[in-house]
């Protein structure tokens, strides 16, 4: 399969700060790729890379066989660009802010306005096509952010934590549209986010990135397999004590004021739960949480 | 050694161009309106009021003739000056316009040189209301005073460019302060009011290294007549130094932009 993203030994710096630290990937077509780390971490920096909004200071990055040292202008027309922020034309309407948009990708006038409207009705803004963007609510602009981003029909769509400080309704609504789009169109989505059950949610594959390097890479039910039993409990609330000495196919993690016990059957961990009183617990399936939390934790 | 000027693309700088004077005539009755009321009072103020306490002639002309150049250059620049620092930082910063349309295939210099093209437009656009005034109030002699927007889009596109330059290095909207204090302290000396050579020596120095000076100097040629050798030597000067601020300002918003 043809590579949406190649990257070979990506740096990043910025004066003395490493951002990006010999990272290397492949995002191959059609496939909805996430990149997982906390603030920091180098995702947004290496999604700016992406979109050759960053130049590399050291590696190679191709974007559809495309050099980003060269051809920022030809990669920017195959890349859907969703931001962190909202960068809508606050001195533009709705409608208006895809027909001014259209236009940068040279899109004329009677395409970019049936593809507007249709683009408008699939995010559920065919309503608001005069209103004023500040007048929209956090959802209707992201959802027209996303609209904006399909214009082109571009093949890869590049999101960069596309629901941080969404209520979760929102957030719910977004993945909607993403995974909608995921199954009806032949799409590349590349998204960043700090939230391990969006990556979990939305992703085929993943990396998970810290201080500038990839800690741990692979599709998410493999990650969590591989790197954590199939049963957490958890149990939240703890002050000073120290967690329960348990048999060796139990492990146990103390981060913050939680305990974490992880086993391969649910039945090793339901008597841990009478060693403690009054407290807070939740006996759940592992998640990429626990994996991240666990990486981060051993640093 | 690469050419900034050479990575712009025309087609996308007009898009960035038609993107804001969409939001321009948006609001065209105020932007209309407002570049005539300041020169009308300046005329009033400088031309009738100053104006009567100077009886000799000033570089062989009347005081009114003389400062209608100023009035019309002043008018004019000053609308690209300013659509180049707080209206470029606003679209910069504030708005994340820029960033928007470098989501797209337009690149760094076409979204800068589209913004110069703009900030140019607007100000000639003054013109086009300003050159009538300066007719009726008397200040021009010349049937040429028309062709007057050449000097005047020369200027706009140095101080639009030095503009853009300098908005794409600060990092606060109150470091403009600083701009704007040189720059009205040395549109003081350029021409607009009196000649250049009642200054001090090195004054006159200065006021003709400043590219501002020629282009008053050829403004008030137009509106009056009376061209000389010199006026060849201030158009050259005016379009090498507005190739090289463009130059800069092309530079400067790609190494702010992509970093």
């Amino acid at each position: 399969m043809q590579s949406a993203v190649d990257a070979k030994n990506l740096v990043k710096k910025f004066d003395d700060l490493v951002a990006v630290n010999d990272i290397s990937f492949n995002i191959q077509t059609g496939e909805t790729f996430a990149i997982l780390g906390e603030n920091g971490a180098g995702k947004s920096t290496t999604i700016r890379m992406i979109a050759c909004r960053s130049p590399l200071t050291s590696g190679k990055l191709f974007v559809g066989d495309f050099d980003t040292k060269k051809e920022e202008v030809k990669i920017r027309s195959i890349l859907g660009i969703v931001p962190q922020e909202n960068n809508l034309d606050p001195d533009l309407n709705v409608r208006e802010n895809l027909l001014v948009y259209a236009r940068y990708f040279r899109i004329d006038k009677n395409t970019a306005e049936k593809r507007s409207d249709k683009l408008l009705d699939f995010v559920g803004l065919s309503k608001k096509l005069g209103s004023k963007v500040e007048s929209l609510s956090g959802g209707m602009k992201r959802r027209l952010i996303i609209a904006r981003a399909l214009l082109h029909k571009p093949r890869i769509l590049l999101l960069d934590e596309p629901t941080t400080g969404l209520d979760p309704s929102v957030r719910q609504e977004i993945w909607e549209k993403l995974e909608e789009l995921r199954q009806t169109e032949n799409l590349t989505i590349i998204l960043s986010t700090h939230y391990m059950d969006e990556a979990e949610k939305l992703s085929q594959r993943l990396f998970v990135m810290a201080n500038g390097k990839i800690i741990t890479r692979g599709k998410p039910q493999e990650i969590i397999r591989k790197r954590v039993k199939n049963y957490a409990l958890e149990v939240r609330g703890i002050r000073n004590n120290p967690l329960v000495v348990t048999s060796t196919n139990i492990t146990s993690h103390k981060r913050g004021n939680t305990h974490l016990y992880f086993a391969e059957e649910i039945e090793q961990l339901t008597p841990l739960m009478n060693s403690y009183d009054n407290t807070q617990m939740i006996l759940r399936p592992s998640n990429l949480e626990d994996v991240f939390l666990i990486y981060v934790n051993s640093d | 050694m690469y050419l900034a000027l050479a990575k712009v693309d025309i087609t996308d700088a007009i898009s960035v161009w038609s993107r804001n004077m969409r939001v321009y005539l948006r609001l065209w009755k105020t932007e209309l309106i407002a570049p005539i009321i300041e020169p009308i009072f300046t005329f009033f103020a400088f031309g009738f009021g100053v104006g009567a306490l100077i009886s000799s002639r000033v570089e062989g002309l009347s005081y009114l003739s003389f400062i209608g150049a100023g009035i019309l250059a002043f008018t004019v620049l000053m609308r690209t000056v300013f659509e180049l620092t707080y209206g470029a930082y606003f679209r910069m910063v504030y708005q994340s316009t820029y960033n928007a349309i470098l989501s797209t295939p337009v690149n760094a210099e076409s979204l800068a040189f589209g913004e110069i093209l703009y900030a140019a437009t607007k100000g000639l656009i003054d013109a086009l209301f300003v050159i009538p005034l300066v007719i009726i109030f008397g200040s021009s002699t010349s049937y040429l005073a028309p062709l007057s927007i050449f000097p005047l889009l020369l200027g706009c596109l140095f101080l639009g460019s030095l503009s853009l330059a300098i908005t794409a290095h600060i990092r606060e909207i109150d470091h403009f302060n600083l701009y704007f204090a040189l720059y009205w302290s040395t549109i003081f000396l350029c021409g607009a009011w009196f000649p250049v050579n009642k200054l001090f020596d090195w004054l006159q120095v200065i006021a003709y290294i400043l590219p501002t000076t020629s282009a008053i100097d050829l403004t008030r040629a137009f509106l009056n007549g009376g061209f000389e050798q010199r006026h060849i030597f201030e158009a050259i000067y005016l379009i090498i130094i507005s190739i090289l601020l463009t130059e800069w300002a092309l530079r400067s918003i790609r190494k702010r932009m992509v970093v």
